[in-house]
């Protein structure tokens, strides 16, 4: 039996904790480094969301970057084509774009769900979006939307002025902390088990009555409306919005968290996401080398650490005197990539 | 436990103030003394490297030239270097980290969106760019920005002028077709040509231009035969083309069995320097391309003089490319402004930039203070190939234009009207 | 008559270009189940390879010393195939489909690392060997010939592969461990060996691919990354790791690309993509359909 009271606590709690952490860096760091702990808060939730696709609903995306693209622009067009729509507004419509583009792709890409083909048409999905963005004037074309405002928000009583990179900052680190934790009770609820049940046994689920595809497709849209949360969040922030970010090379980040940080972990993707974030920036003067330290770093992590770091962290952590009761309790759920790689070995 | 010290409490106490130290808020410490710190924001890594190389060696070498010269009102540059990866986010980050820093004052962009990206943000974050290499009419148009400037061609002076000689040492050629990259450097280069070739045949030859409807071709394709038949049915006379870089080449590569290049009496490249020369050897068609500055065209000015030599010694590359000139430029650009105002804060500095005259590899440029273009030389050089120059190939003319004669009159905030050119 | 017959032979040259880089990506999606993303950057290596194979023999080369160049990189890439099946393949028999494309992944990204390292940045090009560099009139239409080579390399390779998995001894073996590893494995094959060789064939043919294709191109560290995504619409389009397949929709996308491109000029490279996802929309299963393997 689980304690599902204890867990949500306990995720609560290291939310809530991140949040924190998050906070302080504006008082310790210069605005550069806050730009980047800025992108870093996003990119978390980017992968958390990439990852409930993957280890949730089994269902492995090569195309995240189309969600992404399609929430920047979105939230891009209301606040310079639509300055008199209120900033909640666009971040409900560049929300809804990544929606309607996952689930139309979706629609298509499922009805050939196997991992590897799905994975393939994903990335020509994908790929399709971002030749659209460059051929559209209305966008931009491939020097992108430039100068997007930060907003000022009315709440009655109060105005919330977030034109300053620091509170537009803070606003961030507010709305991916709600992000991530809303991600996870969806991932507990029941419908959440559901998929993740699909995942394990399809033929199983299909007997109990579940649609399927239905299922799949939900989670699918789920994770593309969050995802471009996520770039219309980043919009303000950066104030430009440029067909870089649609590059099947941005698809790739995601995966890239998740498998550093450890797939069979909920907060996985988020390790993965600051410690690349941290690699960034310490290879921010090297030249000609990052691609090579990313590739061995990631064929090491592969080969020998498949769990990734928490899987590693929790490997040892067992060895050094079994589990301590109560803690992290949802850390190891069976059925979920890492697992399957462990129970393998 | 919590009080008991040990060694390795100690060792990690060490290593996170030595962690915390790029955390601190450096600007309080830019002090008016000590070396000035200019900020290299350009790509250091992946395939755009290749530029990003010439960018770093051009700042090196203007730096050096600085500093053995006693520095900006005696104090040296210090140059940071930061990796933009060619992308705005990345570019992003480092300008701002730069700025945070106490490093207001930068270069080193190639990119159009990069260059367009960092207005916004150095005006909100207090910094100065100044781009070596970014084609896009824009940052000096309706994206006009204080807190950008541009010491290179403005891609009218670049178009214009090519168009301009053409017309004048070929006036019997009337037909025109081009290729361009699906790309928005495509279009408004096109536009550019297209608009100029229109006003400058009359006038020259009291006839009309004809000139077809351009071919566009995808950015890195692999096979660029359909495009190349396209272009086989074009009747003309001349083609312009804009496609840059490994596409180029792959395009040249593929057209010449066609016979395309020996169908046409001139081809015209707007930007490619040695880049498709360097690759295909004694196989380069001949052309015409456009140079942000060609060394033999500066022979005798001891700036380039100076920049060639120590870059062929740094590299071992005889064929350095013009970005190498436009860091170097903006290098000494911050060094005329900074000794001209006095100060190295950021309002300061633009102000000096604004209006400045001063020497570089390509003769005197002047920086115009009403849209933050600087009006220098256009050059051009006509490649050939040859079986008898060690390279496979040589430039066998050039010209050096006068650069107030081809750039655009400044009209910051609107777009380029290219009724005027 | 002078249109529809040059954008038909230059649909086949796409095709057949194509197809020479997606026939070792297919045989170790077929049999191995992986999809090599590191397929491109191999092939990129064979092309520097036989680069400098030329560059040392000193430039223009008559036809059967390009050929020799181009037998070597795939000789070249063969030997670096069995180092990547012991190395990080064979580690990845057993884990999930995602963590083998992610592990391709950065091998793709380390090969253009390595290229990088080894030949630089600077862009550089070949020009076919002198025979392959004229061309050929029919009519109006004129062909190049190294155009014409190219689509009989595809051919060629086409055939042999067929031949190869039909009726040789190996070939056969190949099909059995395609269609049942484990049954393959009681039988007392040695399945392990089976794979290697099918790694090393892999990407000796990627290594091939790049010799015979490098005066078609520039070689850059971004060479990569261009067939990629071309090859891979290419295999998913034949359907499961079929031969067959893959040669049929390098011919079907060809042509669709080619036609595209004639008429609709003002929107390159973007018919592969819209064919692909239409295509896969009323056939989900791909040209060859649920066929294993040839």
């Amino acid at each position: 039996m689980i304690d599902y009271r204890a867990r949500f606590r306990i995720n609560l709690a290291i939310a809530l904790c991140g949040l924190a952490v998050f906070a302080i860096v504006p008082f310790v760091a210069n605005s550069g480094l806050v730009f980047l702990a800025g992108l870093v808060a996003i990119n978390i939730v980017f992968g958390l969301c990439w990852n409930f696709l993957f280890s949730g609903a089994g269902l492995l995306s090569f195309g995240h970057a189309m969600f992404f693209a399609a929430g920047a622009y979105g939230m891009a067009v209301v606040s310079l084509r639509m300055p008199e729509l209120p900033f909640f507004l666009g971040l409900a419509f560049g929300s809804a774009c990544g929606a309607l583009i996952a689930m139309i792709f979706g629609y298509i890409a499922l009805r050939r769900a196997s991992g590897v083909y799905f994975a393939v048409l994903t990335l020509a999905f994908s790929e399709l979006i971002h030749i659209y963005i460059t051929k559209t004037t209305f966008l931009g074309r491939n020097d992108g939307l430039v100068g997007i405002p930060r907003p000022t928000i009315d709440l009655g009583p109060w105005v919330l002025d977030l034109t300053s990179a620091t509170s537009y900052y803070y606003f961030i680190i507010v709305a991916m902390t709600i992000a991530a934790f809303a991600l996870w009770c969806f991932q507990n609820s029941p419908a959440g088990r559901l998929i993740q049940a699909i995942r394990q046994d399809p033929l199983r689920t299909a007997f109990l009555g579940a649609g399927i595809r239905g299922w799949q497709l939900t989670a699918f849209v789920v994770s593309g409306t969050i995802a471009a949360f996520c770039g219309a969040v980043m919009v303000p922030f950066t104030q430009i919005a440029s067909p870089e970010i649609a590059v099947w090379t941005v698809s790739t980040q995601p995966i890239l968290f998740t498998l550093l940080g450890g797939a069979g972990h909920f907060w996985g993707p988020a390790v993965g996401a600051i410690l690349f974030g941290a690699i960034a920036y310490g290879t921010r003067a090297m030249q000609g080398l990052s691609d090579i330290t990313v590739s061995v770093l990631l064929l090491t992590v592969v080969l020998l650490i498949p769990g990734g770091l928490l899987g590693l962290w929790q490997r040892r952590r067992r060895k050094a005197g079994g589990r301590q009761p109560g803690q992290a309790g949802d850390d190891a759920r069976p059925g979920t990539a890492a697992g399957k790689v462990e129970a393998r070995q | 436990m919590a009080y008991k010290m040990n060694r390795r409490g100690i060792v990690k106490g060490i290593a996170a103030s030595t962690l915390a130290v790029p955390f601190i808020n450096l600007r309080a410490a830019t002090a008016q003394s000590g070396p000035i710190p200019i900020g290299v924001v350009t790509p250091l890594s992946g395939p755009v490297q290749l530029i990003g190389n010439f960018v770093r060696h051009g700042a090196e070498i203007g730096a050096a030239h600085v500093n053995d010269n006693g520095g900006i009102n005696g104090r040296p540059i210090e140059l940071v270097f930061r990796d933009s990866k060619a992308n705005p986010n990345d570019a992003s980050v480092a300008a701002r980290e730069l700025v945070g820093s106490g490093t207001n004052l930068q270069l080193g962009t190639i990119s159009s969106a990069v260059a367009l990206a960092m207005g916004p943000l150095l005006e909100s974050e207090g910094g100065v760019v100044i781009t070596t290499g970014a084609g896009t009419e824009k940052i000096n148009h309706e994206n006009y920005n204080p807190h950008v400037f541009r010491v290179g061609d403005s891609p009218v002076s670049r178009n214009a002028g090519l168009v301009r000689h053409i017309v004048e040492s070929r006036p019997d050629l009337r037909k025109w077709g081009g290729i361009i990259p699906d790309h928005e450097y495509g279009r408004t280069t096109w536009k550019i040509f297209e608009a100029t070739m229109r006003k400058a045949v009359p006038e020259m030859t009291g006839e009309e231009a004809e000139i077809a409807e351009p071919i566009l071709v995808p950015y890195g394709s692999g096979d660029y035969r359909n495009y190349i038949a396209q272009a086989m049915r074009m009747d003309v006379q001349g083609i312009y083309t804009s496609v840059y870089g490994g596409d180029a080449v792959t395009l040249y590569q593929q057209a010449k069995p066609f016979g395309l290049f020996d169908k046409i009496d001139v081809l015209l490249d707007s930007a490619n320097e040695f880049l498709v020369a360097t690759a295909m050897g004694d196989q380069t068609p001949a052309h015409w391309s456009g140079f942000h500055w060609y060394y033999e065209a500066n022979k005798g000015n001891p700036l380039s003089d100076d920049l060639y030599a120590k870059y062929v010694e740094a590299t071992g590359d005889t064929y350095p490319m013009g970005w190498a000139a436009e860091a170097h430029a903006a290098v000494l650009a911050y060094a005329g402004a900074i000794e001209k105002a006095g100060s190295t804060e950021t309002d300061d500095v633009i102000a000096g930039l604004k209006g400045l005259r001063f020497d570089s590899a390509t003769g005197e440029r002047h920086i115009r203070a009403e849209d933050n273009q600087a009006v220098k030389n256009a050059e051009l050089a006509y490649i050939e190939p040859s079986s008898t120059a060690p390279a496979g190939f040589e430039v066998t003319d050039y010209v050096s234009l006068d650069g107030e004669k081809v750039v655009e009159p400044a009209r910051p905030g609107q777009m380029l009207d290219t009724s005027n050119l | 008559m002078y249109d529809v017959g040059m954008t038909v032979f230059n649909g086949l040259a796409w095709a057949m270009a194509t197809f020479l880089v997606a026939a070792g990506l297919t045989l170790i999606f077929g049999i191995l189940h992986i999809l090599n993303f590191a397929h491109g950057g191999f092939f990129m290596i064979g092309a520097y390879v036989s680069y400098t194979v030329m560059i040392a023999l000193g430039g223009a080369l008559p036809l059967w010393l390009y050929l020799i160049g181009a037998m070597v990189a795939g000789v070249v890439v063969g030997l670096l195939g069995w180092a990547v099946d012991m190395l990080v393949f064979r580690r990845l028999r057993d884990v999930d489909d995602a963590y083998s494309l992610i592990a391709t992944y950065a091998l793709l990204l380390l090969c253009g690392g390595v290229v990088q390292l080894i030949w630089g940045l600077n862009y550089l090009g070949v020009m076919p060997p002198p025979v392959l560099n004229s061309v050929i009139f029919l009519g109006d239409m004129f062909m190049p010939t190294y155009t014409i080579f190219i689509i009989l390399c595809g051919v060629l390779v086409y055939v042999g592969l067929e031949l190869f998995i039909a009726k040789s001894q190996t070939g056969r073996l190949i099909r059995v461990v395609a269609a049942d590893p484990w049954m393959a494995q009681l039988l007392g094959l040695n399945v392990k060996r089976i794979y290697l060789f099918t790694v090393i064939l892999s990407f000796a043919l990627a290594g091939l691919a790049g010799g015979l294709l490098m005066p078609n191109q520039s070689l850059s560290p971004e060479l990569g990354g261009i067939f990629l995504l071309q090859a891979f619409g290419v295999i998913i389009l034949g359907g499961m790791g079929s031969i067959r397949g893959a040669f049929l929709a390098a011919i079907v996308l060809g042509l669709i690309e080619s036609f595209g491109v004639y008429f609709f000029p003002q929107y390159p490279g973007i018919f592969f993509l819209l064919a692909l996802a239409i295509i896969l929309l009323i056939k989900p299963e791909g040209i060859m359909g649920r066929e294993q393997t040839a």
